[in-house]
């Protein structure tokens, strides 16, 4: 089971080799990247497809190499890292926070390759780290859940209950006591990315709870989330990480996306201009990196005084009018800023 | 504790318990005629993705819980082939087929959905998987009977305790343990399909999360009969189900705390039924 996703990759891979015969591996002198998915691997419609996409983007725009390896447990990381390492691609991606120490010891044996990790700081000359400001547009998530909600009580589903989730559950809770500090937010974590089945059966105990919206921030296990409220009526569900609106049309209020993919490509440009970015690159709204999606199928929904209201609260969040927290520590600490 | 949540509790615990009831019972069924089958997470990853497939190939759910069967079936038989015929050590056979099974749906899904993770979304059971729950409690109860009170029965249990005197009666243990192993693979993908095509409309990479090891323990814990089994899986249910509703609302106690309340009272009944348990004599002792 471990290795299952590896194991599945290489197969296709070898088979795909078998049927056309292709030459695999970089040219002389391309530019060669590898990534690393964490457990939520590819297909997650969240985080890994997002930074997946920024690949395919290097891949098409800088002409890029492209190689993928799938984690299936946290067991897969260091031989998978180690993998890329050995095939000495340019750069080796590694998506997600939970790679952070296994990258950190194998940066330091091989100091003469580059890294870059997505959700953590690993402090090594050779390793790029972006993190994002999650807490900022966790907070606009929160604001506009706390306008729509017509019952005053309002939910967070996360994956597991980490740092990283925490900066998405501080932001978005202060978020709604922004625009009602009576509102009521319900806190859940499903204890993994990826049971969809117990993402669902959450998302009805919140719902049930009286909630009417959930803010799913649980990988693929938010598609349980988001399962639950297309069977109920005056019910949302907020997406996370990419676009997830179109999965639930109307029913999906917005996703607070975070480009990972706009990150992957960034760093992956400086590479190919043989200036890699170093050190610690943290990345928010007002790089575009953070945000909601554009209310495609929500729009009049929410109509246009809520969203005027949405942008000021933006507008004071990039002009540090606001400063959203990041812990259960700050939010305690924190209070509403009249605008 | 309100009406609403006691309610919200009892559902939560039946629908937790029931894909592992299902498979607690394909446990129960082939540990009673000698084999371990430690690859039910397998077959119920290959129950779920089957009926998905099935479900999305004619659209109709009901055609993709028999396909869920199906495959779970043809897993079992794998690992029975393999207990019986081929004489493989059976911790390693059933480790194969849970490898076996869910890399397989991870590549079934890229060749046959052309997409990775996740299938597309297809009809589900909706209100109607209740009837499998109705039916996950029959067959307990059924299975429990035809053991204790069919010749049958008494048969498979007699191969589990000792081969030679039923085969010395002039009956072939290996195709009984055959059959009970397609049967246990059987149950553990129907177990499969009511997460897939019952609860929920899509299977995704990961999502049996562990269910069948947790069937696994429910046999041992329900001392290896359908109705001890069921029980077990009703028992981790409820506090699942437990965890669920009171994270969140109990201020001191962790949420990492609260999810591992199901697996400590795993434990602690374990612990507090050893001495008690004894498993069949030639369990797991290929014949």
């Amino acid at each position: 089971m471990l290795r299952a996703r590896t194991f599945a990759a290489t197969a296709m891979l070898s088979f795909l080799m078998a049927a056309c015969g292709h030459h695999v591996g970089p040219r002389p002198g391309q530019l060669s990247l590898g990534m690393v998915t964490d457990v939520g691997g590819l297909g997650d419609r969240s985080f890994n497809d997002s930074a997946y996409r920024g690949l395919l983007r290097a891949r098409d725009q800088l002409g890029a190499y492209v190689e993928v390896l799938q984690s299936r447990s946290a067991a897969d990381y260091q031989p998978n890292i180690e993998a890329l390492t050995n095939q000495r691609v340019d750069m080796t991606f590694a998506i997600g926070f939970l790679m952070s120490t296994d990258l950190d010891q194998i940066a330091r044996n091989h100091p003469d390759r580059h890294y870059a990790i997505i959700d953590a700081v690993v402090d090594d000359p050779n390793v790029v780290s972006v993190t994002f400001r999650e807490q900022d547009g966790s907070f606009l998530a929160g604001a506009l859940a706390a306008m729509m909600s017509t019952t005053k009580h309002i939910a967070f589903l996360g994956g597991e209950d980490v740092p990283l989730l925490r900066k998405f559950e501080a932001g978005y809770t202060a978020g709604a006591h922004e625009v009602d500090p009576s509102v009521t937010v319900d806190v859940k974590y499903v204890g993994s990315f990826d049971d969809v089945a117990a993402g669902q059966e959450l998302g009805n105990v919140l719902y049930n709870g009286g909630a009417d919206i959930i803010f799913a921030a649980a990988g693929t296990a938010g598609l349980g989330a988001i399962n639950a409220a297309k069977s109920r009526s005056g019910a949302y569900v907020i997406g996370v990480d990419s676009d997830q609106d179109a999965l639930a049309p109307g029913k999906i209020l917005t996703s607070m996306v975070k480009h990972v993919d706009v990150a992957v490509f960034d760093v992956a440009r400086g590479m190919q201009q043989h200036r890699p970015i170093a050190g610690h690159l943290t990345l928010g709204l007002s790089d575009d990196a953070i945000g909601l999606t554009n209310f495609t199928f929500t729009r009049t929904a929410i109509g246009a005084a809520r969203l005027r209201r949405l942008s000021a609260i933006r507008r004071a969040i990039i002009a540090g009018k606001i400063v959203p927290p990041d812990t259960r520590e700050a939010l305690a600490a924190w209070k509403p800023v009249a605008l | 504790m309100t009406l609403a949540l006691l309610v919200t509790l009892l559902t939560l615990t039946v629908l937790k318990a029931t894909p592992i009831i299902f498979a607690a019972l394909g446990g129960t069924i082939s540990e009673r005629s000698g084999v371990v089958n430690i690859g039910l997470e397998g077959m119920m990853a290959a129950g779920a993705f089957g009926a998905v497939y099935a479900t999305s190939a004619t659209g109709n759910p009901v055609v993709g819980v028999i396909a869920g069967i199906l495959a779970g079936a043809f897993f079992g038989f794998v690992l029975g082939v393999a207990a019986t015929r081929l004489k493989v050590d059976q911790i390693v056979a059933g480790t194969g087929i849970n490898l076996l099974c869910i890399g397989g749906a991870a590549y079934a899904l890229v060749v046959l959905f052309h997409q990775q993770g996740s299938s597309p979304q297809v009809a589900s059971l909706g209100t109607a998987d209740v009837w499998l729950i109705v039916l996950a409690f029959a067959l307990a109860i059924a299975l429990h009977a035809f053991l204790w009170l069919t010749p049958w029965g008494l048969r498979l249990r007699a191969i589990g305790e000792n081969p030679r005197a039923v085969l010395a009666a002039g009956i072939d243990p290996l195709r009984v343990r055959m059959l009970a192993v397609t049967i246990s693979g059987a149950l553990a993908g129907l177990g499969g399909a009511f997460l897939s095509v019952g609860e929920l409309n899509i299977y995704s990479d990961g999502m049996t999360a562990g269910r069948g090891f947790i069937a696994l323990a429910a046999v041992i814990f329900g001392r290896w009969t359908p109705l001890g089994a069921t029980l077990a899986a009703l028992c981790f249910g409820f506090f699942e189900a437990l965890q669920f509703i009171l994270q969140g609302r109990v201020a001191w106690l962790p949420s990492d705390a609260m999810q591992a309340l199901p697996y400590v009272a795993a434990v602690i009944a374990l612990a507090g039924a050893t001495g008690r348990v004894r498993a069949p004599e030639s369990d797991g002792v290929p014949f």
